[in-house]
């Protein structure tokens, strides 16, 4: 549904993307840049969750494998056949979106509970194949070539911001297009009723599929920039528990939420790496209490839930205000 | 003798062992408003349902405009020209009532994904398109003032409008109703046959399945009636009414 | 491979699979009773194993007050699980309960692993009836896996009298066969998935405490036990105790004959895979039949 704008949400976007300029400099916040970097990964990895779980519906346990699929196959193209780390992002991307593509049919004839399974099992199965065929093996491959445009070389932390940022934020800006088109239409048609979409000659099971290959297409670019930027990657990165934690980012998103990924991969991975450092498995103790206490009170997820009652707030402030 | 826009050859449907239609034979005549009247779990939704293709026939086959229907999945249909609303509403409750207007317009367009994603021109030329047309049926039916209200908002009566505002924004050529009539008022079913009446003057042949006799008897130039899955009498209005098998039919039903 | 040595992987087979079988025995009752896939259901033998562990290692209880005193602590957790997480979300959609039942798994895998003094090392609770494997026609076999055989066969039997002669067991099966119709001839659905969860809780916890000696027991043990547990259940269709007991051996023997016979590239590190694959291939019959039926209308 179209939110309707105010004075407040163009302030708010301007103050964010003031702050997202300018934070990888150290007279800022610079100390957080690589803290930002990784939330700018995650945040990817969660919007095509956001989408595939709040417009048809199903819960995928497998968004894992595909950031998995972008980094490995980004990597070895690059690293061991020299191809160009961009073309190498493309053609992972093109992989894993054909995988997804392919695998989706089947997939999504299962409904709810056995999808979810399938898709765990598929995370088990693919984690397996990165320990035991994955250049390295269980402890990875290292010295993956950075990303450059002509002579300039993504090889800093403070480079890399901006370049996944940049990625980030076309990704955001492209989900929000095709939420506001014919085709986001269809899809929150299909979330409100799959038999009445079908009468007005929406594809259910096409969508579907659509927007996983989507989403594991985001999922794989993720990869790739991850691999590009840390130079090194290991199979534990991309475990079957990597899937859960980007459903509990999902689940604070919002269901169905663009720019709420924002939020749960921020709260996620903040929590990870400031506030948990050092409390051993806490850090999933936490998750699953998030999971559990957000789905049984806030069912469309955190991010949406917050921002329903700021809407409230706000229609009663202006009212308020609007007292002669 | 105007084309038949819709038939059925011995149209049969069980569900397991329940037989819900045992070899229906229908023609219907384009331009026509028809009616499907019959006691509770006479069949009329499962006709429906297979006409739009919500599950297959077990046996039989229905041909729309002369072509048969057998292989045509669904979501084609749209496409192909039949439009429906549901016993329940169905309304897409995550969007505007104007949205919802503009979901029919679907199989009217084409841009896809990557339209939508880099808002390509034809992109953007569509969704004037869509945006004008659904206004134009918005205000057809009547709920123009609505249009950014969240569609859950407004009352049943005007619920079933905006559904069949969805339903005509496909543009279709046979508008099937389910149950239109139920839960309306005196007066909103007045507006309802008039709205009817409109959209057949704009050369879209209806069906409807409906309970209300006097809204059936008023508006339906042909009537077909159907008892536990069978075809047991058709013909006016008129000469409905007066059939000693219908009577018996609705014998212990409420008749309005 | 010879007589002996098939002899052997079958021992074994039937050994895990009977660990997989008391696991997707859990998985079978909550799934039939409420249509809920229970993936917190590894956890409760987790915490079987686990609770024994420290019983025996850290107090003085002696082995049978132990063990039964574990089993009866995750019982209990699986009781508050059902009244405290399930039954709070009150009508919620298939995906949010999904992800509760997620919630609660790596809940109690990260409590596991925090609250214990030993952290997340491996732990081996002493065997039941002494460590001497028994020669038995050419091959071993351990005593502890006589008991994990015996005490899955033992549970499946009085599981099945259970469903079938007691009034409890019988509604239990009523709501398995539709909810609704057992709603209407008074059965309590709520109460019935309390019962239920209870249940398998304690068939997760036995499970546990069986197998713990066997084959060591740690925090995070509960993941791919539970998947295993569930391809089991499946294989039985989450019909009966008998079929998923015998897809629980049927795995377990798949399991160790793939393992045994090794070849090329394909190492015993792909074990896992092997029961993955199997849950894939059954996931992709079982919609194929629901697609053709579908279809058939």
């Amino acid at each position: 549904m179209a939110r309707v704008k105010s004075k407040w949400t163009y302030l708010i976007i301007t103050v964010l993307v003031a702050f997202l300029i300018l934070i990888p400099f150290d007279w800022f916040l610079g100390q957080y840049t690589l803290l930002m970097t990784l939330i700018g990964i995650h945040t990817m990895l969660t919007v095509g969750l956001c989408l595939l779980l709040g417009y048809t519906g199903q819960v995928s346990l497998g968004q894992a494998v595909f950031y998995g699929t972008g980094a490995y196959i980004s990597a070895v193209l690059s690293k061991t056949y020299g191809v160009n780390p961009w073309l190498a992002m493309l053609i992972a991307a093109a992989a894993t979106g054909a995988f997804a593509y392919v695998i989706g049919y089947p997939i999504f004839r299962l409904r709810g509970n056995y999808l979810a399974v399938a898709t765990l099992a598929l995370g088990v199965i693919v984690y397996i194949l990165f320990m035991q065929l994955g250049p390295g093996g269980p402890d990875g491959m290292a010295g993956i070539p950075y990303l450059s445009i002509g002579g300039f070389v993504f090889d800093n932390s403070f480079k890399r911001y901006f370049l996944v940022w940049f990625f980030c934020l076309a990704v955001l800006l492209i989900s929000q297009n095709i939420v506001r088109s014919r085709t986001g239409r269809a899809l929150r048609a299909i979330h409100g009723s799959e038999a009445a979409s079908e009468s007005i000659g929406v594809n259910v099971d096409q969508f579907k599929v659509k927007i996983f290959v989507l989403s594991a297409i985001y999922a794989s670019l993720a990869g790739s920039l991850f691999a590009h930027s840390m130079a090194h990657i290991s199979p534990s990165t991309f475990d079957p528990l990597a899937s859960v934690v980007i459903v509990v980012m999902a689940v604070i998103g919002g269901l169905a939420s663009i720019w709420g990924a924002i939020f749960g991969a921020a709260t996620i991975i903040i929590l990870k790496n400031e506030l948990l450092l050092g409390f051993g498995e806490w850090d999933i103790v936490i998750y699953g209490l998030i999971l559990m206490l957000v789905m049984i009170f806030m069912p469309e997820g955190l991010f949406v839930r917050l921002r329903d009652i700021f809407d409230r707030w706000r229609l009663r402030y202006a009212q308020i205000g609007a007292e002669p | 003798m105007s084309e038949s826009i819709l038939e059925t050859k011995s149209l049969s449907k069980a569900f397991g062992g329940l037989v819900a239609l045992d070899r229906v034979d229908l023609a219907i005549e384009a331009g026509t408003i028809a009616a499907i009247i019959g006691p509770n779990g006479a069949g009329k939704t499962t006709l429906f349902n297979l006409i739009t293709g919500v599950y297959p026939a077990s046996d039989g086959e229905i041909l729309f405009q002369g072509t048969p229907l057998k292989d045509t999945p669904s979501h084609k249909r749209a496409a192909l020209g039949i439009a429906r609303t549901f016993q329940n509403v169905l309304l897409f409750g995550n969007m505007t009532v104007l949205e919802n207007i503009m979901t029919g317009q679907h199989p009217r367009s084409s841009y896809g994904f990557l339209g939508a994603a880099l808002r390509l021109p034809k992109a953007q030329r569509e969704e004037e398109t869509i945006n004008l047309n659904a206004m134009k049926y918005l205000n057809m039916v009547g709920l123009g003032t609505y249009a950014q209200q969240n569609a859950l908002s407004l009352p049943l009566g005007q619920q079933k409008l905006l559904a069949i505002a969805r339903a005509l924004a496909t543009e279709p050529q046979l508008l099937l109703l389910d149950e239109p009539g139920a839960g309306l008022n005196k007066l909103e079913k007045q507006e309802l046959s008039d709205l009817i009446r409109r959209i057949r003057e704009i050369g879209i042949s209806v069906i409807l399945v409906e309970h209300d006799m006097p809204l059936v008897m008023g508006l339906a130039e042909w009537v077909i009636v159907l008892d536990s899955g069978q075809k047991i009498a058709e013909g006016t209005a008129a000469q409905i009414q007066k059939d000693p098998r219908v009577i018996s039919a609705y014998l212990g039903e409420e008749v309005e | 491979m010879s007589a002996d040595q098939f002899l052997q992987y079958l021992i074994s087979g039937l050994t895990m699979g009977s660990i997989y079988a008391l696991v997707g025995l859990g998985f079978t009752m909550i799934y039939a009773v409420t249509r809920i896939i229970n993936f917190a259901q590894g956890e409760f033998v987790m915490l079987g194993g686990m609770l024994s562990f420290y019983l025996i290692s850290s107090t003085g209880i002696p082995l049978v007050p132990a063990l039964i005193l574990s089993v009866l602590t995750a019982t209990s957790i699986g009781a508050i699980m059902y009244i405290l997480a399930i039954r709070t979300a009150r009508r919620a959609s298939v995906v949010s309960l999904i992800i509760i039942t997620i919630g609660a798994a790596v809940f109690f895998r990260g409590i596991a692993g925090e609250v214990f003094p030993w952290g997340v090392d491996i732990v081996r609770p002493p065997y039941f009836t002494g460590s001497e494997s028994i020669s038995f026609l050419g091959a071993y076999i351990h005593p502890q896996a006589l008991w994990i055989i015996g005490t899955t066969l033992v549970v499946m039997v009085l599981l099945h009298l259970f469903l079938s002669y007691t009034m409890v067991g019988k509604a239990l099966k009523a709501c398995a066969i539709s909810p609704v119709a057992a709603g209407m001839v008074g059965i309590n659905p709520k109460a019935m998935a309390l019962i239920a969860f209870t249940l398998a809780a304690a068939l997760g916890g036995i499970g546990g405490v069986v197998m713990a000696p066997l084959t060591l027991t740690y925090y995070s043990v509960g993941f791919m036990l539970g998947l295993k547990g569930f391809v089991a259940a499946s294989i039985g269709g989450f019909k009966s105790p008998i079929a998923t007991v015998v897809g629980g051996f049927t795995l377990g023997i798949v399991e160790s004959l793939a393992v045994g016979v090794d070849w090329g590239p394909f190492t015993s590190a792909y074990k896992d895979v092997i029961a993955m694959i199997v849950l894939l291939l059954i996931l992709l019959i079982r919609s194929g039949r629901l697609a053709a039926e579908e279809r058939a209308g």
